[in-house]
């Protein structure tokens, strides 16, 4: 009887850590359960077109949302204010620990580190029924935004590291130097080649949702732009002309959209029209994906938000960029009396009002104006596209290149560096912009009248910094020593420090302290 | 004969029958002697039923009944010795007496005490680990929402700060200094062996704080996992420190353990229980910040120091008022109610506990607060004379208001910086603001924000435990356990639309946020108890399985009809946007087997072995093994020192060596997953992250030494151990240089793996005094001091880890450091050596290198060390300024026993910890109009003020006279009188007329009074949302408030 007993208890015990115990192989397998695993992710076509679709939006966020306007315009004597996280910039005396200058880099290494991952580990990932033509223009795309990347980071920083795939330096993340800035200059064009060689032909059509994404043409007109940063006129000239007589892209209220303007543009229902080349393509429904710029230029009124007018023009925009005359200066700026039939603003706190006149005043930071260009009011579907509440974002494309630049680009290469040029063709892409502006054609262009004409047309859109940067240091340095970097009401100059030699920036101070090597001297790269 | 046999059963039934029946049989063996009875009772007069009563020196004994009585035949000069666990043993010699009633003292931790250990339980005096024991008797005072608080000062090596003084916050516990730079710092907490992680940001599953966006500009919103838990609910609190203890947890015993066990039913008659407190509770320090009259002179000093024209209606300040005091308008004196209800008892082996409570707590801070109901059942039986079963039930509800705490923009920091010309609410009876052109500044009504700006957080918890014990053999006991534990919330932030004055918000938004968790344990283990002549043998053999599961949804509603009803349902549901949605998982699987070996009472050993599978790492690095050894040598059982236990008693000497492991990383980042964008263009699903396939275990090797023993007869018991601690492969999120990352993937880079490339190293001593005195008959004095000391130290570390902090709402800043060679958190800037305060002091003075093209400093300005000597000051010459990790922490309890009084005081504090006080920042910047400050404010230099503490005015936010630097480096020592309680229990013979046992009414006063030199609020700052990379930051923390309570706890 005891035995029995004794054997019915093992029995009954080890029954229940039998039944319980968790003895399975698999236990311990556990597959993510709100995402894919990337092995055997992209069997489509769709899945691996998808898959750049971030390329033009997040990566570029920390870029975009501040530096772009605190360094393109602020710190080029665009744009103006008193604001604490902009104002080093407009006074040039931001520091290397700068949180602009390490967004800025953050965000085109983040562009390039996730172009990387795409371009060493699709190939191997992909399944067989995705189409060779699919995949190569995927990785196109991630070429094009390597090189343009890169091509901001050259333009800011001159040496940087070059980075294919950060696997290789993963053991040793700190032992990286910087490369040398023809070397990025090299590996910039060797990428848009290869953009080009594997990119889709397209047409930019009126189904303006098909234009959002790179094609060939693009990655051709940013090759013109990088051939002239690099004085390369001939080249230049070669793909500014192939892009010209392609006919992919359009001026808007050029001769062939003659009922397009200028400030067309810059509606939100008009992203990826015709003259679009390349933009970011920012949205809603997350922090890191939207478009902030109305956020910070517009007046409180033309805004979701209880500040208002953060970034105004500066003085020297305001009176000295644009000719009498220039309808682009409506669409760039506001000023007392302006009225804007296409913006929303607020007649109290829950109601939008369509149609803004500019009221007199201070207006923004105290300089008598403020901003227009990218602004687009307070949330109106039909004007605005979707807004986000949460974030206070919006969907408004950034312009990276459109088509003026590219007729402009030919004009300047054609100029070839002379000091003059009444070459028809050239006179015919220079013409063509200033007539969409309302302005007269010039008979004989020179460079200062390029460079005056790039101003006007791309003001707010970060051009004007680096187009300082191509002129020599000693000019851009006199141009940005007489300007008014004060309020309508106090003029202020800056003094560029006499031991600086280029407007490129320093290194940001955290990447240094993890690795001093970047300011060595600069290696070359073993292509 | 049926109906004798109905007598006897009926007999039997009656636990006090059988009582007497069974004192009937041992009397009638004894000889002759004299009777002697008694009453035992404890110091608050309660009889103890159960006491062991024995003739000393004969084999005579007998236990007292269920009204603590006894009787008992011995000769009339014989000894009499009372000992119940718990209890110190008490002798009496009869001398003839008849009846001898004995007061028996508890609170000595006495080394009979029992110890749970972890699937198990051993003496005290037999643990060979480090393990810390806190009973009920010693929290049961503490007026605190949640257990881990209550830990503060009451175990040695245990630091614990309340990171936030708002009800139901979270709090950092680290067991033995930190452990870890990405996951949590906080141990495993097993609650009637359900394990219970303490970790608040929930780092190692979702990833997802439970009641905000996210962890980094929200200000502090984790809330304390273990509020869930009803504090009077627990018996005992046992802190496994070493290794050698916590291994037997393997997996998650790095960061320690503490074990909780709830109160079950004792044998005998039931007992209603029930307590009830009504509490106030108030902040008691105010900044100085100016008032109108003072303010109005300040601008105008402010206005000629920037060359603008001073305000018209400040012409005359001395005519002002007072203006608005913004924290007298956010600050209140608030009440907290408190009542418990339970009942436990035991009959025919059947134990029973069962309790209800309610809390409610008002904030002391307008549009605070937190409410929680508990359930707990707590039941076990003997079902068979072989077989125990057992379940343990606990259910709460939790509702909470959150306020916008610990940020630039949150109620504390706005409040002190609001100008006082602005009043709260306009003529009509509306929040006002300050007017919409500018003219007073643009700063948000912190009244209306907080009461306006909602964050609700509600969270229900199930927890169950069923245990099955069958005794297999002599001596072999095997153990079942299953355990669940869910908890589920639901997060409301709602932003209503306002106009207060310039600031404006048109649009409403409700982001909620819905979260489950769930984790089902299984245990099975063996043990075998064996006695071998002198040889005594435990031996467990186990297998354990967990498995945890999470689950949230986020979504953001605008386009409310008004701001009355705040629910999805009145929303404009197109403009309805998903915020996010997480699942997932993740299994430990674990075996483990355990020898503890004591010869003769003399020599001890532990060896304990544990393998854990973690889902964590890939095939081939799943499996962890930990063992871990320790030994002890009861010094003073040797023969050879039976002369000096007159002196030095119990004198034990311990050494114990361990490895544990940690785990405690997010999902998947050994494998290449997919993410997801929004885009414009189009959602995107690419690559996320980088994976590392190598992922390993973090080992953690820790090695202690140590020494127990007691003086004066056992009135004065000591333990002080010293200990080494080192995680080895230590995991943690790399912080790779942005050019190969571009930073995380949810800001649009690709994040650096997770790797095992660290090393670090905490060393310390821990000390506990324990002092027993019988003052006289009636006069007990019990007191404990409790010692914690740690270094911490990175060993290796490929990156430095900056922390950075929102120092205005939009401009961050790093505030935080840590470096190899380093310890965790060390503050970061520039050192501060004053003011330059004339020309030549300036003349060898290092040049300014701040900014492209800085100004060079003149006299009024900050003086920075130049650390590197190149002439320059600049960013090169940062450094450490400052160390978040105290020298050491103390805990002082006093207890005084005396008839039916008991008082107790219990002090507590914190040496050698700096503060970065960033609230004393923003309130002294003088770099802003209509801008309220500290009035220490305008005691800046100028040249008709040389003498000026502050650096000259008119520099500007950017200027770097206002940076971060030592300039706002506290000393955060302090001494708190952390309570106070007085007690009185009537006596039994008045009460217990009316069938009540016990009545004590009490009354105590909860964080009386700090002594510390420290400029803020409270100095207790503790870490950013349990982050202790940013610990001891101030920037506008929600202080501690003083908690007075009267109370009373009645027992049937």
């Amino acid at each position: 009887m005891k035995k029995y007993l004794k054997n019915y208890k093992l029995a009954f015990a080890f029954t229940i850590a039998a039944v319980f115990c968790s003895c399975e192989t698999d236990f311990l397998e556990i597959k993510p359960q709100d995402t894919y695993s990337l092995d055997g992710f992209y069997t489509t076509n769709e899945k691996v077109a998808n898959a750049t679709n971030n390329l033009y939006c997040r990566v570029w966020f920390n870029f975009h949302t501040k530096a772009f306007n605190a360094i393109g315009d602020m710190a080029a004597g665009n744009t103006f204010t008193y604001s604490d996280d902009y104002l080093p910039f407009r006074t040039l005396e931001y520091q290397s620990s700068d949180a602009v200058l390490l967004d800025s880099w953050r965000s085109c290494f983040g562009t390039v580190a996730n172009a990387n991952t795409l371009i060493n580990g699709l190939p191997s990932n992909v399944g067989p029924n995705v189409s060779t033509e699919v995949l190569n223009n995927t990785l196109g795309e991630c070429h094009f935004m390597r090189a343009l990347a890169y091509f901001y980071l050259v333009r800011l920083w001159g040496n940087v590291p070059i980075i294919e795939d950060a696997a290789d330096f993963a053991d040793d993340p700190n032992n990286v130097h910087s490369n040398r800035q023809d070397d990025v200059y090299t590996f910039i064009k060797n990428d848009l080649l290869k953009a080009i060689e594997l990119l889709k032909e397209k047409v930019r059509g009126n189904n303006y949702s098909d234009n959002a994404h790179v094609s060939k043409g693009s990655a051709k007109a940013l090759l013109a732009k990088v051939y002239l940063y690099q004085k390369d006129y001939a080249n230049a000239r070669l793909m500014a002309a192939d892009v010209i007589n392609s006919g992919e892209f359009k001026l808007y209220g050029g001769p062939e959209l003659p009922t397009k303007t200028f400030g067309d543009l810059f509606l939100v229902s008009n992203n990826n029209n015709e003259e679009s080349i390349m933009a970011w393509q920012w949205t809603t429904g997350n922090y890191f994906v939207g478009n902030y710029d109305n956020t910070q230029f517009a007046m409180p009124e033309l805004s979701q938000n209880s500040y208002g007018g953060v970034v105004a023009p500066s003085q020297d925009l305001k009176l000295n960029a644009f000719i009498p005359g220039d309808l682009r200066r409506k669409e760039t700026f506001m000023l007392p009396g302006d009225v804007y039939p296409n913006l929303t603003y607020a007649d109290s706190p829950t109601t939008t009002a369509l149609g803004y006149t500019t009221p007199a005043g201070a207006l923004a930071q105290n300089s008598g104006a403020a901003l227009k260009k990218y602004v687009v009011g307070r949330f109106n579907l039909p004007v605005t596209g979707q807004f986000d509440p949460d974030n206070r974002g919006f969907p408004q494309n950034t312009y990276i290149m459109r088509y003026a630049d590219v007729l402009l680009i030919h004009a300047e290469a054609t100029l070839a560096g002379g000091g003059s040029t009444s070459d028809a063709a050239a006179l015919n892409s220079f013409n063509q912009v200033r007539a969409r502006a309302g302005i007269p054609p010039l008979a004989t262009i020179t460079a200062n009248d390029i460079f005056k004409e790039r101003r006007s047309e791309f003001a707010i859109e970060s051009e004007y910094w680096y187009d300082l940067g191509r002129l020599p240091y000693a000019q851009a340095k006199a141009i940005i020593e007489a300007q008014n970097r004060g309020d309508m009401n106090f003029e202020i100059h800056v003094t560029l420090n006499p031991a600086k030699t280029s407007l490129l920036f320093p290194y940001p101070t955290s990447e240094l302290l993890k690795n001093p090597l970047l300011d060595d001297e600069p290696v070359p790269y073993t292509f | 004969m049926g109906n004798t046999l109905h007598n006897v059963t009926k007999w039997y039934a009656k636990g006090k029958t059988l009582f007497y029946l069974l004192l009937l049989c041992c009397g009638g063996i004894m000889h002759a002697q004299n009777t002697v009875t008694g009453v035992i009772s404890d110091e608050k007069g309660m009889t103890i039923p159960g006491v062991n009563v024995s003739v000393k020196g004969t084999g005579t004994a007998v236990i007292t009944n269920l009204d603590g009585q006894y009787s008992i035949q011995a000769a009339d000069d014989a000894t009499l010795v009372y000992s119940f666990i718990g209890f110190t043993p008490q002798e009496v010699a009869i001398k003839g007496k008849k009846t001898i009633n004995v007061t028996l003292s508890e609170g000595a931790k006495t080394l009979d005490e029992v110890v749970v250990i972890g699937y198990g339980s051993q003496k005290k005096g037999d643990v060979n680990g480090s393990v810390s024991s806190i009973k009920a008797r010693d929290i049961e005072n503490l007026k605190q929402v949640s257990v881990d608080q209550m830990l503060q000062g009451k175990a040695a090596g245990v630091t614990v700060t309340n990171n936030s003084g708002a009800p139901g916050s979270n709090v950092s516990v680290k067991i033995r200094g930190i452990t870890s730079l990405s996951g949590t710092n906080e141990p495993l907490y097993v609650i009637d062996g359900i394990p219970v992680s303490g970790d608040a940001r929930n780092s190692t599953t979702s990833g997802q704080p439970i009641a905000g966006g996210n962890l980094a500009n929200a200000g502090n919103i984790t809330v304390s996992p273990l509020s869930l838990l009803n504090p009077n609910d627990i018996e005992s609190i046992d802190v496994l420190k070493d290794a050698s203890a916590t291994a037997i947890y393997g997996s998650r015993g790095a960061n320690g353990v503490v074990i909780i066990t709830t109160k079950s039913g004792k044998k005998g008659t039931g007992k209603l229980y029930y307590d009830n407190s009504y509490s106030t509770q108030q902040q008691v320090t105010h900044m100085d910040v100016y008032n109108l009259r003072q303010y109005a002179v300040y601008q105008n000093a402010l206005a000629a120091a920037y060359s603008q024209t001073p305000r018209f209606e400040f012409s005359n300040p001395e005519l002002l008022g007072n203006g608005t005091d913004w924290q007298e308008e956010i600050f209140k004196n608030s009440a907290l109610k408190s009542h418990q209800l339970s009942f436990s008892g035991g009959k025919e082996g059947v134990n029973y506990y069962v309790s209800g409570s309610y809390f409610d707590q008002d904030g002391t801070i307008i549009g605070s607060g937190y409410k929680r109901f508990t359930f707990k059942t707590n039941i076990d039986a003997n079902v068979k004379t072989w077989l125990k079963v057992g379940v343990n039930i606990n259910f709460a509800n939790t509702s909470e208001k959150i306020t916008l705490n610990s940020s630039a923009d949150g109620i504390i920091s706005t409040s002190l910086l609001s100008s006082p010309d602005v009043s709260v609410r306009d003529l009509e009876g509306n929040f006002s603001g300050p007017p919409a052109d500018g003219t007073l500044g643009s700063f948000i009504n912190p009244v209306a924000s907080a009461l306006m700006n909602t964050n609700k957080l509600k969270r229900r918890s199930y927890s169950g435990n069923f245990f099955a014990e069958f005794k297999l053999l002599k001596g072999l006991d095997f153990r079942f356990e299953l355990g669940g534990y869910t908890e589920s919330s639901l997060n409301k932030e709602f932003r209503p639309t306002y106009q207060w004055g310039i600031a404006v918000n048109p649009t409403a938004t409700l982001n909620q946020r819905e979260q489950m968790f769930y984790s089902a344990n299984v245990k099975n283990y063996l043990t075998y108890r064996t006695t071998l002549g002198k040889h005594n043998f435990t031996l467990l053999a186990g297998q354990e399985a967990n498995q945890g599961h999470w689950e949230g949804l986020n979504l953001t509603a605008s386009g409310f009809v008004d701001n009355e009803l705040q629910e999805i349902a009145v929303s404009d549901t197109k403009l309805l946007q998903y915020g996010g949605q997480y699942i997932g998982e993740q299994a430990l699987s674990s075996y483990y087997g355990r020898v503890i070996y004591d010869f003769d009472n003399k020599y001890g050993i532990t060896a304990s072995w544990r393998a854990d599978g973690s889902s964590k790492f890939a095939e081939g690095n799943k499996w962890g093994y930990f063992p871990a050894f320790s030994a002890t040598w009861k010094l003073s059982n040797e023969a050879f020192m039976e002369g000096t236990k007159k002196y030095v008693d119990n004198i034990k000497l311990k050494f114990g060596y361990g490895e544990t492991g940690n785990q405690q990383i997010p999902n998947n980042q050994y494998s290449s997953t997919i993410t997801t964008s929004l885009t414009g263009i189009g959602q995107s699903y690419f690559p996320a992250g980088t994976a590392n396939p190598n992922l390993k275990w973090e080992t953690s090797k820790q090695t202690n030494i140590g020494i127990d023993f007691s003086l004066f007869n056992s009135a004065l018991n000591a333990t002080v151990e010293v200990y080494k601690k080192t995680s080895e492969n230590f995991l943690y999120k790399t912080n790779f240089p942005l050019y190969l990352t571009g930073g995380e993937t949810y800001e649009g880079g690709v994040s650096s793996p997770t790797a095992n490339m660290g090393s670090m190293e905490n060393k310390g001593i821990d000390i506990t005094l324990n002092f027993n005195k019988k003052l006289s008959d009636n006069l007990n004095w019990s007191s404990t001091l409790v010692f914690s000391k740690y270094v911490n130290k990175v060993l290796k570390l490929d990156n430095a880890i900056n922390r950075d902090i929102n120092v205005n709402g939009y401009l961050s800043k790093t505030v935080t450091r840590t470096v190899e060679g380093g310890y965790v958190g060390a503050f970061l800037g520039p050192v501060y050596e004053g003011i330059y305060r004339d020309a030549a002091q300036l003349a060898g003075a290092p040049l300014n290198g701040f900014g492209a093209d800085p100004a060079p400093f003149i006299v009024g300005d900050a003086i920075y060390r130049d650390l590197n000597g190149d002439g320059i000051v600049n960013e090169d010459d940062f450094t450490t300024i400052g160390n978040p990790n105290p020298d050491f922490t103390y805990g002082f309890t006093n207890s005084f026993n005396y008839k039916g009084v008991d008082l107790s005081v219990f002090v507590q504090g914190s040496v050698g910890n700096d503060i970065y006080n960033l609230t004393r920042r923003a309130g002294t910047l003088n770099s802003n109009n209509y801008v309220n400050q500290f009035t220490e404010a305008s005691d800046y230099y100028s040249a008709a003020n040389v003498n000026g503490h502050l650096p000259r005015i008119g520099s500007g936010q950017a200027h770097p006279n206002n940076f971060l630097s030592g300039r706002y480096i506290e000393d955060g020592t302090y001494l708190r009188i952390q309570n106070i309680s007085l007690g009185y229990s009537l006596p039994t013979e008045w009460i217990s007329k009316i069938k009540i046992t016990k009545l004590r009414i009490y009354g105590s006063i909860q964080n009386l009074y700090t002594f510390t030199k420290y400029k803020g609020y409270d100095p207790e700052v503790g870490s950013y949302n349990q982050d202790a990379l940013l610990s001891g930051i101030d920037n506008g923390r929600y202080p501690t408030p003083r908690t007075m309570s009267m109370g009373f706890n009645i027992e049937f």
